[in-house]
Formats: structure tokens, sequence, C-alpha cells
């Protein structure tokens, strides 16, 4: 019969087990005074001395899961940490520290988005904390949002300008990598760039005469931008040890040739 | 001329990031108000303030990260900048064109100050030097050692007799810039002091640090003269105001205070910022204060006079 109800321990366990014990706990609690003892209870205050009592236990069973949880990570049980962070998170919900330990521990375990997520809640519960902005970061450059990390540790060097690990690895890498992203960006556009011009040559848009040297000079054009084309689809973007963008040729051979172009690409552009 | 505190204008979404530095300054030559701004953006802005607004005059690229100090010299032809690119820009204010660009070493540029005649340009380094570059030269001239921790915050008297610094660890130091020697190490507070100012006849000098005090001391006697309390989070920046009888600090608490010199009491607070409020400065006569930060926005507020 209970199995059926299934809908109803799903609701249940939406709810923090840790959560629902400490309320079950405060509730059978005997009162030391009964109530009806005293005609004038003073209702408001009573309440809000519950409230209290209560918060105070969230925080003391939060803090105590949160010790746990790190005892699992640093023993390498990753998952059970983050349920113990969980069940934390439920009694303290605006502890940044919980989210950034356990942003950590995600990032460990490659599931990049939650991470994020994580790390995100640290620094908005904790928006003065370098760490938390630490965390965010790694866990961007992780998801691959090379610009967002660039932000999040430039916010955590502003923090906390004598972080050295700030500086040397998280922005310096980070930043690497942005300019990395930028150069390949402008590679593509120039590579689009001049396959259009290839497909749609402004030489041959207008009327010549057939006679002249300027069909000629349009064909050479043609053909120049063709083996340009070719170049910049056989250079990669690299970095070198500086961390200095350069583009690269990926085959063996140079670009010598690059001014005369070969007769193969001279007859593509006349068949035109 | 107002007879109370008020905001005058805001210029919403003024940069496309948090704005980390502001700062003042009037032409010599023609008397208009120049307002420069530094972003996460890495964009320093050149604004005109003319007629009770703002208008955009430059937008100066260059800067690779955010930029986190700016500051106009006396004679308002010539504002700096700083990044966390380490580079100091140097850049025209009439023409909006650079006119030098510092490579100042990994890590070794933070707080920008111009020095009393402009010569200079003070900012500390993380291993607690304060570097003194030239401003015809483009080049590190010398500097003044604290012996201490990555320096925040940098300040000239302006009767140009003293440089005070103020370091991550929270202590203040004091130089005589005549024989570059440290006249002072005070302890002044327990946490990072992010701004420091001395008052327009250089006997006080005003400290803001994380611990949420700002603390007046006397510079000849290097005596602590008062701990003011009253912001809600860090203190992240404080300005003098130019008649000696106010100064104005900004938190991460998303206020502005004004606070009266001599009697120490706060005498207004602005709560209009939505985020916190990394730069407060007054204009050249005191009658305006202006402040930014992690909302983008500036403001512009009016003081009685």
């Amino acid at each position: 019969m209970m199995a059926s109800f299934g809908w109803k321990r799903k609701a249940g366990e939406k709810v923090s087990k840790s959560a629902v014990k400490q309320f079950e706990a405060e509730a059978e609690k005997p009162e030391d005074k009964g109530p009806s003892q005293d005609e004038d209870v003073d209702w408001l205050h009573a309440i809000k001395r519950r409230r209290e009592i209560l918060l105070e236990d969230c925080a003391a069973k939060s803090k105590r899961l949160k010790e746990e949880g790190a005892l699992l990570a640093e023993n390498g049980r990753h998952w059970e940490a983050i349920k113990k962070w969980d069940e934390a998170i439920q009694l303290t919900p605006d502890n940044p520290e919980l989210y950034e330990m356990k942003s950590q521990v995600l990032t460990i375990l490659q599931e990049v988005f939650p991470a994020v997520k994580a790390a995100e809640m640290a620094v908005k519960f904790r928006p003065l904390w370098w760490e938390g902005w630490q965390t965010l970061g790694r866990a961007q450059l992780n998801l691959g949002e090379v610009e967002l990390a660039v932000r999040s540790f430039q916010i955590a060097i502003h923090l906390c300008p004598s972080e050295r690990t700030l500086w040397q690895e998280d922005l310096t890498w980070a930043w690497r990598l942005q300019k990395q992203q930028l150069a390949t960006k402008e590679k593509i556009r120039q590579e689009e760039e001049t396959k259009k011009q290839i497909l749609n040559a402004p030489e041959l848009n207008q009327d010549y005469d057939f006679e002249s040297d300027e069909v000629l000079a349009a064909c050479v054009a043609v053909a120049e931008r063709q083996t340009r084309y070719e170049e910049l689809k056989r250079t990669a973007v690299v970095l070198d040890a500086e961390g200095n963008v350069k583009n690269v040729l990926a085959g063996e051979e140079g670009s010598e040739d690059t001014a005369t172009p070969s007769t193969e690409q001279f007859v593509k552009a006349r068949g035109l | 001329m107002s007879t109370q505190y008020s905001i005058l204008f805001k210029q919403e979404h003024a940069h496309d990031d948090a704005i980390w530095t502001a700062a003042w300054g009037k032409s010599e030559a023609d008397g208009s108000e120049t307002i420069v701004t530094g972003s996460l953006d890495d964009m320093v802005k050149v604004w005109k303030w003319s007629d009770e607004k703002l208008e955009l005059q430059w937008t100066l690229e260059g800067h690779q990260l955010g930029v986190v100090s700016v500051d106009i010299s006396h004679n308002g032809a010539i504002a700096a900048s700083s990044s966390l690119d380490a580079h100091i820009r140097l850049w025209d204010l009439e023409s909006g064109k650079q006119i030098k660009s510092m490579d100042a070493g990994p890590v070794d540029a933070w707080t920008v100050a111009f020095s009393p005649d402009s010569k200079y340009i003070a900012t500390g380094s993380h291993l607690g030097k304060v570097n003194i570059f030239g401003v015809e030269s483009g080049k590190k001239e010398y500097s003044l050692d604290t012996r201490g921790k990555f320096i925040l915050s940098i300040a000239y008297s302006p009767d140009g007799k003293y440089l005070a610094s103020g370091a991550i660890d929270g202590i203040i130091n004091i130089f005589d810039i005549a024989t570059g020697k440290l006249l002072h190490t005070l302890e002044g507070h327990a946490m990072p002091i992010r701004s420091l100012t001395f008052s327009p006849d250089s006997q006080l000098l005003v400290t803001a640090s994380d611990d949420g005090y700002i603390k007046i001391y006397d510079v000849q006697h290097a005596n602590l003269a008062g701990t003011l309390s009253g912001h809600g989070s860090w203190v992240l920046n404080v300005a003098f105001s130019p008649d000696d009888t106010h100064f104005v600090s900004s938190s991460s608490d998303k206020s502005v205070k004004v606070w009266d010199a001599s009697s120490r009491a706060c005498i207004n607070t602005f709560f209009d910022h939505q985020d916190q409020v990394w730069s407060v400065k007054y204009n050249s006569n005191g009658s305006k204060i202006i402040s930014a930060g992690d909302d983008r926005a500036i403001h512009i507020y009016d003081c009685p006079m």
C-alpha cells in the first residue's frame, strides 16, 4: 500500500531529511512550561525564540555536515562529499563556503556546468571573497568560457592583488587562451573573406576589353587571392613560449612562392 | 549654489562593466571640467562636465585588461591610467591620443598618482616599493622602499613634502620626498588600505580600509587623531574637499558618506548606487562629488557651499 503513494515520498524527498528531522525533533520536545499554566503567554516572543533556536541548530548541523563533506572530499570520496554539502545547503542556503567547496569538487568530477552554477552562488552570497571568484573562474575555464574566466580572475585580483597564484597561474593562462581564441576567430574571418572574394572576384565584375592587359592583371589578382586562401588554410594559430600569438604553416613547405602564383592556380583563375 | 546635499546627475551604463576608478580635473587652459573613468571593460573614458551634465568626449582604447586607477595632472592636460596588464598609459586629454605607454613590469602598477608639480607619477608595487615614473621620460626614475607588502594606495601631500602609501596588510608609510627617507611607519589598520588622501593643507592624512573604519592621522607627529565608523563593509575610497572642511568616502556597502573634518561626524549619506562604490572624488572647488562603482553608473552630487 505505502509504495503506491510514490508521489508523496517524492514530495518528501525535496525537503532535506536532516531539516525535517530537525523540525520533528523540535516539535516532539516537551514544553518545559505548559502554555495552559500561564494565561498571559507572550506567543510572539515564544515563536521568535523558537525560531532562533531552530536557526542556531541548523547552523551547527550545517557546520558538522560541511566538515564531514570536507573529510570525504579529502579521501577522494567526491560524490559522498557533495551529498553532505547538499544537505548542509538545505539547512543554511546562503552559506557561500558550501557552494565554493562543492564547485571545486564538481570540477574534479568534470561536472563542468554544475561547477559553474555552484561557484556563481558562492560569489552571489559573498561578492568580496576573492577565493569564490577564483573558483568561479576556474570552473568557467573548464566549461570553455574563456572570456568569462578572464573577467572572474580579474575581479579576484582586484579584491586581493597580493595573491600571486591569481596572477601567475589563473589570469596568465586564461588570458593567453583568450588571445589565442581571438586570433583563431580573426583567422577564420580572413579565410571566409578571401574565399568570398575568390567566388565573387571584384575584378571579374566589370566589362573588359578582352584584348587588353587588364584581363591578365585580373587573373593574376584572383590567383594571388587563391594562393592566400590556400596559405591561410594551411596555417595554424599557435602561441610561442612568451605567449605571443603567431600564425604558423602547418605543412613543412615554406611560403617563398607566394609572390608568384603557381601555374596550376593560374589556370583555375582563367577558367572562371 | 545649493544649500543641501542632493544627487544632481546620473550616467547609467557609463561603461560595459564595473567602474573601478574615477578622477575629476580642471583644465588650466580653458577652465573646462573633465572626468576620467576606468573600468573592468579595459576602457578609459573621458567626459566633459558642462551645463550640469556629462558628455562623453573620448573612449581611450589600449589597455588589454581592467583599468585599476586613473589620475589627472594638476593642469588638467594629461591623464594617467594603470591596468591589470601592468602598463601605465599617459593620455593627452585635449586630443584623446596616447602620449606614452610604460611597462611597469608584472604586477607592478596599481594606484597611480601625479606629483603636485605633475612631473612624476607614483605607483605601488607588489614588493612594497613605491616606483616613481617621469612623465617626460616615460621611465622609472627612482623608487622608495617600504620594505613591506603589496602597496594598494598612494597619495602625495599637496605641499609636495610627503608621500604616503597604504599596504595590503594595513600598514601606512610616510616618506619625506626631498630626502627619500621613510619618516613614519604606522600600524594603521589590520586589513588592506585601499585608499588614502591628504587634506589640502597637508596636515591630515585620512585612510580607508577593509576593516570598515576610516582613520585620521596628524601627519607631522604621526598621531592617530580619530577613528570613524559608519560604513557597513569595506571602505574603498576617500577624498578630501579642496576647502579642508569635509571629506567623502565610498564603500562596498553601496553608500557614499560625507564627513565633517572638524567634528568627524557623518553629515550625509547617499544611498543611490545599486552595488559597491569603488571611487569617489571632489571637483576642484568642492561644490560637487563624483562616485562610480560596480553598477556601471557615474553619479554627480551637489554639495552645499
